[in-house]
């Protein structure tokens, strides 16, 4: 067989010398290996911010099925067992409790110089603090005050300018007229793109960057508001609170975090525990709302569904990440079917310049073999004549691709409006993309090759020398 | 009597298919000494470029024993056949058949591409142009030179590999008179210094006049010559004509 080295080099000289077969040859592959690259680095890209910012897939929200026969509740109890057996599959990384407070609740107070006032009721959950601990922003200031009496402050008289001395932290509670750690308040990083992409500007109000600089800047008294318990702006709420029981409780935005609830306030959960055992009764402080399971891998998501289902009776509450999941992965898929037509439909047309090749130079085939040229030797050279035009053709179609990216993404970033979590580049060029292009490229343009190359092989040489 | 460099023993071959199949060999026995210089004549169609084909193993005949330079051709591997070709066989067309992308000098070394052959390519390929009198045209282009010379190339490439056998088909074929003298008398010169056997496909008289011995075929058979040694160069003078 044909030294390594002598083949490489009449190989590249050989593929080299006919720039217009080269670029007959190249140019389906190019499109078609762009196409693969661009559509795999925009799927990719596009998942990343959807499953990975918006409808984290590898965060589930657990509920029990709504079950009643006859009009009586059956279902199922999310207690702390409940939480204690899901914290216990393999698959699932942290299970987080959640508590949503069962009775009406106003938010109000005033934020940028703007009167503001919002539904709280329903729309607050509950965590465990030590679910945030992980987060140094938060671990000292997002706890249950409330538990301990020791951190109340001194008595005050509620309406009196500065009537604690902890300005920033304290509020002055006017039910038992003692000064209070304010209750805190995060919320998702979903709640803060909505008001820097929908609120602020229709209310001149200024976007929130980074949440804690921004608290930084203005002040934490900038972040303080009240919630009304018991009080509702819904015109019609069938809920009745004793009028002896409601009260309002100072709160302050301490910052921002995923394990807040998606749309809404996440508070301690020992408040709302309390809160829905004055409001409700000891039943609505014993159950918990829905359970926030964090999956060891985003894969895992399909069998947890199935054991939810099959053990505990339960369900995901929120399947609108998965459903994202499955129509990425079919878009995916489509894309990806097409940018294989394209490089199949190349390599046919590789097969056939090949052909034409291989008829144009059967002279030389012939005199390659009577210099002592093996059919061995003749297939390497076409194949690997075939396989350069894979290598530039997989390269080149990883540069254009990267190329169009940043068109996309200098029209993503100067024509296209704000949007919730826009992202900076809608692609993500995975570090296997480019060696999978060009190794699928390759791959074709030898199979491309492989018919003409055969023939080029089986040439008789006697035959081929007789060509005029 | 030394053994012969080609021994050919009943040598059959045909084309085509069914009522189309022609036969062009039509049992062909012939033995080559070594160092002889052979002329094949015969009128166009009578089956010398097949048999020079078949000698050089270009083309496989249908039946019969091939034996060259001691290679049994029936129990011979394509990879060997093609190594012999590469190390002890050179052919010379018609043609020329140079590959116009090469320059002169990578005519001349292209057998070299298919065989470990050392760091001194370039040295004895410069050595073989200047064999033929073309040291200067090593980095032209074949495009570039007249008939003669293509064909002086195309012989350089031909002993490029120092070999035992030289297949010559119509060397001459298209060349002027004078330069086909040129390269007749270099054919002539190869087998007296260095004992190079040559087999010539030829309709040129001027070939059979320097020949050793002249093979005569008519009809895919030898008519005249089969016997090694036998001068016979007044023969096919009536059998001339393209080949």
């Amino acid at each position: 067989m044909m030294p390594t080295g002598k083949l490489a080099r009449m190989v590249v000289a050989n593929a080299t010398r006919s720039p217009k077969h080269f670029i007959l040859s190249a140019f389906g592959i190019v499109i078609g290996i762009g196409a693969f690259v661009f559509f795999m680095a925009g799927t990719i890209g596009v998942s990343d911010v959807l499953l990975g910012k918006v409808f984290p897939l590898d965060q589930v929200e657990v509920i029990a099925p709504h079950t009643s026969i006859a009009g009586k509740n059956l279902s199922q109890k999310l207690t702390a067992d409940t939480v204690a057996t899901i914290k216990a599959r393999p698959e699932v990384k942290e299970a987080l409790p959640r508590m949503t407070l069962q009775f009406p609740a106003v938010g109000f107070g005033k934020f940028e110089g703007q009167e503001i006032r919002f539904e709280v009721g329903g729309f607050t959950d509950g965590i465990p603090d030590v679910h945030v601990a992980d987060d140094p922003k938060l671990v000292d200031v997002f706890k249950d005050w409330g538990a301990d009496p020791a951190n109340d402050g001194p008595a005050c008289v509620p309406g009196t300018p500065n009537a604690c001395p902890d300005k920033a932290w304290q509020y002055c509670d006017g039910y038992d007229k003692v000064c209070r750690k304010r209750v805190p308040v995060i919320i998702s990083p979903t709640v803060l793109e909505l008001y820097n992409s929908q609120v602020a500007d229709s209310h001149g109000l200024p976007h929130i960057g980074v949440m804690e600089q921004f608290i930084a800047e203005r002040g934490r008294e900038r972040m303080h508001f009240y919630m009304g318990l018991g009080s509702t702006m819904m015109a019609g709420s069938n809920v009745t609170i004793d009028p002896a029981k409601h009260r309002e409780v100072g709160a302050i935005l301490v910052g921002v975090s995923d394990k807040a609830r998606r749309v809404g306030l996440t508070i301690p959960i020992g408040y709302v525990e309390r809160w829905n055992r004055t409001f409700v009764g000891d039943t609505a402080a014993s159950e918990y709302s829905s359970i926030i399971v964090t999956l060891r891998h985003k894969d895992q998501l399909a069998p947890f569904a199935q054991w939810l289902a099959d053990g505990p009776k339960l369900k995901l509450e929120d399947q609108l990440g998965s459903s994202f999941a499955t129509v990425i992965y079919v878009i995916r898929l489509v894309l990806l079917i097409i940018a294989f037509i394209i490089v199949m439909i190349s390599a046919i047309n590789i097969a056939h310049n090949f052909f034409m090749q291989v008829s144009e130079r059967r002279r030389e085939i012939g005199v390659l073999r009577a210099v002592g040229a093996t059919q061995g030797d003749v297939m390497a050279i076409v194949l690997g004549e075939s396989a350069i035009i894979g290598v530039v053709s997989g390269v080149i179609g990883c540069v254009l691709a990267w190329l169009a990216s940043l068109v996309i993404d200098w029209i993503l970033a100067h024509w296209v409006g704000e949007f919730p979590f826009k992202p900076t580049t809608l692609f993500n060029f995975e570090v296997w993309i480019a060696p999978s292009a060009i190794g699928l490229s390759i791959f074709f343009c030898v199979l491309g090759g492989l018919l003409p190359a055969r023939r080029a092989a089986k040439l008789e040489p006697a035959a081929a020398l007789a060509q005029n | 009597m030394t053994s012969p460099v080609i021994s050919l023993r009943d040598i059959t071959k045909s084309y085509g298919q069914g009522a189309a199949r022609a036969s062009v060999l039509r049992g062909v026995s012939l033995d080559i000494a070594p160092g002889e210089l052979v002329a094949l004549v015969g009128q166009s169609g009578s089956g010398k470029s097949t048999l020079l084909n078949i000698i050089g193993g270009l083309d496989k005949a249908d039946g019969g024993d091939v034996n060259v330079l001691g290679h049994d051709y029936r129990r011979t591997s394509e990879q060997a056949l093609a190594r012999l070709r590469n190390t002890s066989i050179g052919f010379v067309f018609q043609a020329f058949n140079l590959l116009d992308h090469l320059t002169c000098l990578q005519n001349v070394t292209l057998p070299s591409q298919f065989s470990a052959a050392g760091k001194d390519v370039d040295t004895r390929g410069r050595e073989a142009l200047d064999r033929v009198g073309l040291a200067a045209f090593a980095g032209r282009r074949p495009s570039e030179l007249s008939g003669g010379q293509k064909q002086r190339v195309a012989i350089a490439r031909a002993l490029f590999g120092a070999p035992k056998l030289l297949l010559c088909d119509e060397p001459t074929g298209n060349l002027d008179s004078a330069t086909g003298a040129e390269v007749i008398e270099f054919f002539q010169k190869l087998n007296r210094d260095d004992g190079v056997t040559l087999v010539i496909v030829t309709h040129e008289r001027r070939v059979s006049n320097i020949a050793q011995r002249v093979v005569a075929m008519r009809d895919g058979a030898i008519v005249e010559g089969a016997g090694t040694n036998e001068h016979t160069a007044g023969a096919g003078d009536d059998l001339g004509g393209p080949a």
